[in-house]
């Protein structure tokens, strides 16, 4: 099997080249966010650097809005994903166990809006949040994102609850729950896993959102991270050193979830492959 | 999704238990659909139709809302003669196939590399997950400045490698530019194509490439015939995710070029930007949208039908 070994190592080397190619731009970010303005535009650029300073990050939540950023992003990121897995189990439920009619239909016609670009709908939007003053508002971001990650969600949440099985409804049914309580008490502990799934799925991205947070939150107060980070600029260069320590700040919530919930991202990132 | 109920006409029986059963439980589903189709209806299908509308009208902008005044196709043919829309359109075109085409090949030529390594399973996963998770906004800043032409550290360590005489302006020139964004793009997304991939790769029984050895096949057939046939799936699922995603690519150029120099990286997705909420012209602006989505729907089809093709011609 020396073919094999061999195949091996170049398996191992082709990984690690890969893994601080990936790396790479995230170490020299970080280490950019600790130098102070003046070597942060020195060329040649110095590695380490020559004094490790935090006034980036001082400067990010004291003098600049980062703070603020952040927290529009969490609550629009945490709302959106409560408001997704509130609405696609229950309609997951119905799709995979109720006896309802035009279940193929609709699940196709979720795939394929799932398929349109946010541009599509921008402009109704904007003119409908205008008309009735929600611009610069959360809702104006929960409720889209919400629309937007729902097909995705349901499909996810219908396949798990193809799992239970349905003799499950009958016997509760017998027993006189109604179909809520069925669902409620019964099959959605059952299908945690989907859950967790969509839930991820969801939240990231309703953080990495920019477009329809930039077009409908563009005021500085109501400005999520993307869009936060996007439009700021200095007097009268790129303050990169800010930027950058708002950034670290930001990647350390998605890059916990990321550890936390690995497995079933990648389950849901396949689950389409599966099908072909 | 008509709510048709079961009245049986005329016959004075009343409903056995199970048609009971069977009704309340179709009336119980319905409620629990209506939510979500509400929220969806709201915010994607009335909206999308009402762009179709929109783009067939003048649009003016009143203090407290817009009148229309249909137009009939007068702003498709604004576009059809507008050098800048065409020109996005090229961009756009080349921008998705040059990534996706690369992204797809380096990430089988990975995936396939590193599907024997047993070791590092987690700590791969997890470091190749963070670029899907990073905000593209993020990713777009640091290579702007690695990219800058005054102090970026692309150019210390080229000029280090003697592999350019002096700073090289990255964003300055059409061609440099785009070729700098395509990088940017294809080191934030081969990750996610390789995960997809690997998967894809596990899927695959190691019986199905003993029995094309035995059966005389060297690694190159086993490839084409075997691995690439049973990694269909998992490849038109990434490609696909990642067309819909590179014709609507927006945030990177809005950051990184500003879709500059001139309009070189001026997206689809820009224009309409522009277009709609920097110069108000919602009547063409909703035209360039509706075309984008024509387009995203045609290639999308075009894609999964000559990538079919592809692989039952060589693997047959």
């Amino acid at each position: 099997m020396v073919q094999s070994r061999s195949r091996t190592a170049l398996g191992y080397v082709v990984l690690i080249l890969f893994l601080i190619l990936i790396l790479l731009p995230f170490v020299w970010m970080l280490l950019t966010s600790f130098k102070s303005p003046l070597e942060l535009s020195q060329y040649p650029p110095t590695f380490i650097p020559e004094r490790f300073t935090f006034s980036n990050y001082h400067d990010a939540f004291s003098r600049y809005g980062f703070a603020g950023y952040i927290r529009n992003s969490v609550i629009v990121s945490v709302a959106s994903t409560f408001c997704v897995l509130a609405l696609a189990s229950m309609a997951g439920f119905a799709v995979a166990r109720l006896p309802i009619r035009g279940k193929g239909t609709l699940m196709v016609m979720l795939l394929v809006i799932s398929m349109f670009p946010p541009i599509a709908i921008v402009t109704p939007l904007y003119m409908l949040l205008r008309s009735v003053g929600w611009l610069n508002s959360y809702q104006a971001l929960i409720i889209p994102y919400t629309a937007f990650n729902l097909p995705f969600a349901v499909w996810i949440l219908r396949n798990y609850f193809l799992q239970v099985p349905g003799a499950l409804l009958e016997a509760a049914t017998v027993d006189g729950a109604t179909v809520f309580q069925s669902f409620w008490r019964i099959f959605l502990p059952l299908t945690r896993p989907g859950l967790f799934t969509a839930a991820v799925f969801t939240f990231v991205a309703a953080w990495t959102e920019f477009f329809m947070a930039l077009v409908f939150n563009s005021s500085d107060n109501m400005r999520t991270i993307p869009v936060g980070i996007a439009l700021f600029s200095g007097q009268y260069n790129v303050p990169y050193g800010t930027i950058f320590a708002g950034s670290v700040v930001s990647l350390v919530p998605v890059v916990a979830l990321v550890i936390l919930f690995r497995k079933w991202i990648v389950s849901g990132l396949t689950s389409g492959a599966v099908k072909g | 999704m008509a709510m048709h109920q079961t009245l049986s006409s005329g016959v004075v029986r009343p409903p056995s238990r199970r048609v009971r059963l069977l009704r309340n439980q179709r009336r119980a589903g319905y409620s629990m659909l209506l939510p979500m189709a509400v929220v969806i209806a709201a915010v994607t299908l009335f909206p999308i139709l009402y762009s179709v509308w929109m783009s067939l009208n003048d649009v003016h902008l009143e203090t407290n809302g817009f009148a229309l005044s249909f137009t009939g196709l007068a702003n498709y043919r604004v576009l059809a003669g507008s050098r800048v829309f065409w020109h996005s359109v090229w961009f756009t075109v080349y921008y998705a196939v040059v990534t996706v085409a690369v992204e797809l090949i380096l990430g089988t030529l990975i995936a396939l590399a590193i599907n024997g390594v047993r070791r590092l399973k987690d700590l791969s996963l997890v470091i190749m997950l963070i670029p899907w998770s990073l905000i593209t906004v993020i990713s777009a800043q640091m290579w702007a400045y690695i990219y800058n032409g005054v102090y970026g550290v692309l150019n210390a360590i080229l000029q280090a490698l003697h592999l350019i005489g002096g700073p090289v302006a990255w964003l300055g020139s059409p061609g440099l530019a785009i070729a700098a964004m395509m990088v940017a793009d294809i080191w934030k997304t081969t990750p996610f194509v390789v995960i997809i991939l690997l998967a894809g790769l596990q899927m695959i029984p190691d019986e199905y490439h003993e029995a094309a050895y035995m059966d005389g096949a060297n690694r190159w057939h086993a490839f084409w015939r075997v691995t690439l046939p049973m990694l269909r799936g998992s490849i038109a699922l990434a490609g696909l995710f990642r067309i819909l995603q590179a014709f609507g690519v927006f945030d990177l150029p809005f950051v990184l070029t500003n879709g500059g120099p001139g309009t070189a990286t001026e997206s689809l997705a820009i224009l309409g930007y522009e277009t709609l909420f920097q110069n108000l012209h919602f009547g063409p602006g909703t035209a360039v949208a509706v075309s984008t989505v024509v387009m995203v729907l045609i290639v999308c089809l075009v894609f999964l039908s000559a990538f079919r093709s592809m692989v039952e011609t060589e693997g047959a």
